[in-house]
């Protein structure tokens, strides 16, 4: 009886042992974070018989073509290392490949070659000048319409491009300052955008043969961007736009007058930001709006159909379906939540059946992640701040190291959804407060425009009042506050240690701004315009040098205590490499702790995943160094 | 045997000297060796500390040039007079040797200007030119702009630099960026008192300037650049003497500078000034006697650390003297025991022989006779024990081999019976005692006797036989029992006293020639140490002596 007393009690502390163990979540190796796909690129041939893929193999990337009924697969192209860059469907039996020859000015040859592997020919080799793509199906089985520099490096013209003899028959002549040519549903080319950096003027033709004539013109602080124009109705496109909104919302705008006809989804609350037409069914199918995520509004019931099964197959996930046949038969989708990285997934309609074609990365296992909360504050003049909050997990949400994560930017925004990098900082033990500050898009025009002449202002202001907020709620360790950005975010971090320099323990900069004179230098003088734009965005450095000066963290080194990790691309133009180098002696020579990567490649490209280890690794070194020691 | 003595321990007193000589030879000449060490140390230091001197002066400087020019630079060509006057303003005070800044605020462009430099079709000049300085007038900060040409003439210094642009842009590869060196070496010019740097600018500018020499670019570009050329003055240098002791007089001279006056009382070296300075140089200066009192400062430590050394060597030497002539001593001493002893076993062992011969050799023995030659060899037999007693009881006592045993004792009993068995002893012996202040007394009895026993043995040996007395008085005070023993015998000379407790020790007199052994006083003292007590002497030669025992007192 004692004997087996003893064992009860020998089970029961093995018991307690091994849920000890559960609450103490693993180290997540930093490789698993980031581990790039061995498949990447997946489409769909516009027939729906065919899907394809880059897939790696060894060091060789390659393009695969899969039977989706057999499922069997080949390698159509044999190319050595990680070219190929980019690749679609020109029909139902081709696809055109871009090979890289020059990551630095974005040069490459192009190819045409069939799903069988065979009948490869070059259509651009060894030029200068860049081509891009304007309608990617083939027109009469020989023709693809694409914009070519090739007649003056600095404008785009619109050609023909004949890809079974290569031959290029320029169709439309860029006056100087178009940046964008759109075609109809009819592949006929009836829209381009203008621009002089700041304003944009959008041009229409009722038809080819007619000559292109301004409709309407937005400027910076406004978004109009065209969908797709109306099958039924030649002369009406249907559009998001802010003009004379805060909010986006999708119109209908007559091209002949510029003017909106009514609106189709319009709300004073929510932000537009995608809208998606469908060619087969000739309408709108739904509009996306972001909140504290992506959400859609559905304007085809039928479309809504498809979504809501798709839900019932995939519950609680949120899905994008990023390709699709001619028939909008055959999707290809990926799905997604805060804490899974997913998987893609080929789904078809008719049969309501779904096909998983792989996880994005497999390493990452879904109990081991942490849950990304939104959150909001009032910034100190009142203004509503959202933001997100990941929490480490099985940890109080008291008194914790804080890792703050300003989004790049200055227009964009931090989403909700998987991201590696805030679940590695979040699997270290850091709680990680992503702030979409003024200037962040995604809340409308005003928010945006709150942003302007605020760098290292209100902006500083609204990150610091997010501290001060979760330091009042007790969450975070005032004394363990780390902050890290990468371009903006990264400005932001080095500002933050000498406009409020009690509040971080240290600052991560990966290619932040450092001089705002150098970043306003880098548009050319002649860009008057764009030269005004940046006025009216950072400051006039003629009237403004002062604000500019303090701003700047070039300028500020003898206000810099905290020890600093800088990292940056040595090739980047908006930093003056002697400039980074200066910063970094003057902080040496003041004995502030300053680590700084030089690196010689974006790391964020798929080529350079030892770079990318090699940073998070000295990250993770240089935070557990700087938040965790204390 | 006193040849062997003599072989045994020989001081030898020429061996000491010559150790001694030789240790003052080598203090003196270690003495010597560190002052001439020292001298040259100084001297070296004098030659070589300059450059600690010029480093910590040029620190500013160096600053200066690597830290505040580049911020230039961090301006990308926007400066204007205002920021720049503020600029300028945290330079001067900063930075006292710069006197004077002079501030083009320039333009490369496509349009050809008129002052500056046109070079096929770039063109680099100043729109407006400002001086700044403590010294400069209100009314002519601005001494050059373009409505108002005519009161200042683009200068030599904005020329050279333009010109060193220009050959810079023409030479530039534009497939690689150019290091930092390169960039700073083109565009700054350091001449002599002056410093004219040029704001460095990215580049995709410095491509596009290259471009703009050959062709007219279309709309006009207007690069802005700014100049900004700092004079010096070389005397506002603040030095900074890091080594006071060594350097009487540090001060900033001409290149050329070099004064006849400097006779042999003076010391005096120099170093050239960098960069902009390098026309004039820190000229160092002492008198002798200030380097020989540095001289001296550093020679003085070495010359106590020797003296120390030299000083422990002494006392080694001194200790390891006296150590061996206490071991010769401690020889004579046992050497003697040895041969005391032999003659204290022979007395009686030749008594025994000749009773036994006696006995041997003769025919018959009378009653009488048997009785004297039995109580002679019983007699001897009983001294010899004794000796052999007296000699264990000591090892024993002294290696503490033996317990104390506690008896109760009376004490007038106690010494009535030793005085009883003295007197049988030695009929001429006087010998008497009185007690005070106690009747009983706890101790070993055996070991008191034999302390009584010993002194009053000692008391009747030394005194002369027309006055063999003694006298004890045994009293208990401040709870400790007392015994003195006074007698008039020949005393202890005061130079012996301190000896007269060791082991072996004899003084050397007629009263001891045969029959001592040196023992009685150690053994006695041995026993009242055993006891817990103390035994001391007091004495005055051929007057007598009295020892006094303290004993601790128990009563049960």
């Amino acid at each position: 009886m004692i004997g087996l007393k003893k064992y009860f009690f020998l089970i029961l502390v093995v018991f307690a042992f091994a849920c000890q163990r559960q609450k103490e979540p693993r180290t997540i190796p930093v490789e698993d974070f980031f581990k790039s796909q061995s498949r990447v690129g997946y489409r769909i041939s516009p027939d729906g018989k065919n899907l394809s893929y880059l897939k790696l193999e060894g060091k060789n990337r390659n393009i695969y073509v899969e039977d989706i009924e057999t499922g069997k697969g080949k390698s159509i192209t044999h190319l050595e290392g990680m070219n190929i860059v980019f690749y679609f469907w020109v029909s139902s039996n081709e696809l055109i490949y871009y090979k890289e020859i020059d990551a630095a000015t974005n040069q490459s040859d192009i190819f045409i070659v069939d799903k069988e592997g065979k009948n490869e020919r070059a259509l651009v080799s060894n030029e200068k000048s860049r081509l891009r793509v304007i309608e990617d199906q083939l027109i009469d089985d020989k023709y693809l319409m694409v914009s070519s520099n090739r007649r003056d490096s600095t404008v785009f013209d619109v050609y023909r491009l004949n890809v079974r003899d290569g031959g290029m028959e320029m169709i439309a002549k860029n006056p100087g300052n178009i940046v964008d040519w759109r075609t109809d549903s009819e592949g006929k080319l009836r829209l381009a955008t203008s621009s002089d950096g700041v304003n944009s003027t959008f041009l229409y033709r009722a038809s080819e043969s007619q000559p292109f004539k301004p409709m309407l013109t937005s400027d910076f602080k406004d978004t109009f961007r065209p969908i797709a124009f109306s099958h039924s109705q030649p002369n009406i496109i249907y559009a998001i736009s802010n003009i004379n909104r805060d909010k986006a919302a999708l119109v209908e705008v007559d091209c002949n007058t510029g003017k909106e006809l009514k609106n189709l989804f319009c709300n004073d609350t929510l932000n537009i930001t995608d809208a998606q037409y469908s060619t087969k069914k000739r309408k709108m199918s739904f509009v996306v709006y972001e909140t504290w995520k992506k959400e859609k509004y559905f304007l085809d019931d039928s479309v809504k159909q498809v979504y809501e099964d798709l839900d019932k197959l995939l519950p609680k996930t949120e899905t994008r379906i990023f390709d699709m046949d001619e028939a909008e038969n055959v999707f290809l989708l990926r799905t997604f939540t805060d804490k899974n990285p997913g998987s893609y997934y080929l789904y078809f309609v008719n049969t309501g059946k779904l096909r998983k074609l792989g996880d994005f990365n497999a390493s990452i296992k879904e109990d081991e992640m942490s849950e990304m909360k939104p959150v909001s504050y009032h910034s100190r003049d009142g203004l509503l701040i959202h933001g997100y909050l990941t929490l480490p997990l099985h940890e109080k949400a008291e008194n914790l190291p804080v890792v703050v994560l300003p989004h790049d930017g200055p227009v964009s925004r931090t989403l909700w959804g998987y991201n590696p990098e805030v679940q590695l900082l979040a699997n270290r033990g850091y709680a990680v407060f992503q702030i979409n500050y003024r200037g962040s898009s995604g809340y409308g025009k005003n928010f945006v425009a709150a942003g302007f002449k605020q760098w290292g202002d209100k902006i500083q202001d609204d990150i610091d009042d997010g501290v001060k907020w979760l330091v009042k709620r007790k969450i975070a360790d005032p004394k363990r506050i780390g902050i890290y950005g990468i371009g903006f975010g990264g400005y932001i971090a080095l500002n933050g240690l000498y406009l409020s320099p009690s509040t971080y323990a240290c600052a991560v900069s990966n290619s932040g701004v450092i001089n705002l004179f150098t970043y306003l230098k880098s548009i050319p003088p002649y860009q008057k315009p764009n030269l005004q734009m940046y006025y009216e965005l950072i400051g006039n450095p003629l009237t403004d040098i002062d604000k500019l000066r303090k701003t700047s963290p070039l300028f500020q080194t003898d206000k810099i205590n905290a020890p600093i990790l800088l990292v940056q691309n040595s090739k980047d133009p908006i930093n003056n490499q002697g400039e980074v180098t200066q910063f970094v002696k003057n902080l040496k020579k003041r004995n502030v702790s300053i680590t700084y990567l030089e690196d010689d490649g974006d790391m964020y490209a798929g080529k350079n995943q030892p770079l990318r280890h090699q940073f998070y690794k000295t990250l993770d070194e240089f935070l557990e160094f700087n938040l965790k020691r204390k | 045997m006193a040849s062997e003595k003599k072989d045994g321990y020989r001081k030898n007193f020429s061996l000491i000297l010559t150790f001694i000589i030789l240790m003052s030879v080598l203090f003196l000449l270690s003495l010597v060796l560190a002052y001439r060490f020292s001298t040259k140390y100084i001297e070296n230091e004098f030659v070589s500390e300059k450059v600690n001197v010029l480093e910590q002066s040029i620190q500013p400087y160096n600053d200066f040039f690597q830290k505040k020019l580049p911020e230039v630079s961090f301006y990308n060509g926007y400066l204007d007079s205002a920021t720049a006057a503020a600029f300028v303003d945290t330079v001067l005070l900063e930075y006292p040797f710069v006197s004077k800044v002079v501030f083009y605020d320039s333009e490369v462009s496509n349009t050809p200007v008129s002052d500056g430099l046109n070079t096929g079709k770039f063109s680099f000049g100043p729109k407006n030119i400002y001086q700044f300085g403590s010294l400069v007038p209100l009314d002519s900060v601005r001494l050059f702009s373009r409505d108002n040409t005519s009161s200042f003439i683009v200068g030599d210094d904005f020329n050279t630099l333009a010109l060193k642009l220009v050959s810079f842009i023409e030479s530039l590869d534009t497939t690689q960026v150019p290091g930092q060196d390169a960039l700073f070496s083109n565009f700054s010019n350091v001449r002599s008192n002056k410093i004219t740097y040029l704001n460095i600018p990215r580049f995709e500018d410095l491509k596009v300037y290259k471009e703009m020499l050959r062709k007219q670019l279309q709309p006009n570009p207007v690069y802005q650049q700014d100049m900004m050329s700092f004079q010096l003055d070389p005397y506002k240098i603040k030095i900074i003497n890091t080594q006071p002791l060594l350097y009487q007089y540090v001060k900033i001279a001409p290149l050329t500078y070099d004064p006849l006056d400097t006779t042999a009382v003076y010391l005096s070296t120099e170093i050239n000034l960098p960069g902009p300075f390098s026309d004039y140089k820190l000229y160092f200066i002492s008198s002798k006697s200030f380097i020989e009192r540095e001289i001296f400062s550093y020679f003085l430590p070495i010359a106590l650390a020797i003296l120390f050394f030299y000083g422990i060597l002494v006392l080694v030497a001194v200790l390891i003297y006296r150590n061996l002539n206490i071991n010769q001593k401690m020889f004579k001493l046992q050497y003697d025991f040895v041969n005391n002893l032999t003659h204290e076993f022979k007395t009686p062992v030749s008594v025994i022989k000749i009773a036994g011969n006696n006995i041997k050799s003769a025919s018959s023995l009378t009653d009488r006779e048997l009785k004297l030659y039995g109580k002679i060899l019983d007699e001897e037999a009983d001294k010899l024990n004794g000796l052999m007693n007296k000699l264990l009881a000591f090892t024993q006592i002294e290696n503490k081999a033996i317990e104390l045993n506690r008896d109760k004792i009376r004490i007038i009993d106690f010494l009535e019976s030793t005085v009883e068995t003295h007197r049988l002893k030695h009929p001429d012996f006087d010998f008497t005692y009185e007690v005070s202040g106690f009747t009983t007394f706890v101790t070993d009895p055996v070991l008191l006797g034999s302390l009584f026993d010993n002194l009053a043995e000692n008391a009747y040996k030394y005194s002369p036989p027309e006055r063999k007395q003694l006298h004890i008085t045994a009293k208990l005070a401040k709870g400790k029992v007392v015994f003195r023993f006074t007698d008039k015998g020949i005393g202890i000379p005061a130079s012996e006293i301190n000896n007269i407790f060791k082991k072996f020790f004899r003084i050397q007199n007629q009263y001891n020639q045969n029959g001592s052994v040196g023992l009685g006083l150690a053994f006695c003292k041995e026993l009242v140490n055993f006891m817990d007590g103390e035994i001391t002497v007091k004495s005055k030669v051929n007057k007598g002596s009295e020892f006094k025992i303290v004993l601790p007192y128990n009563d049960y």
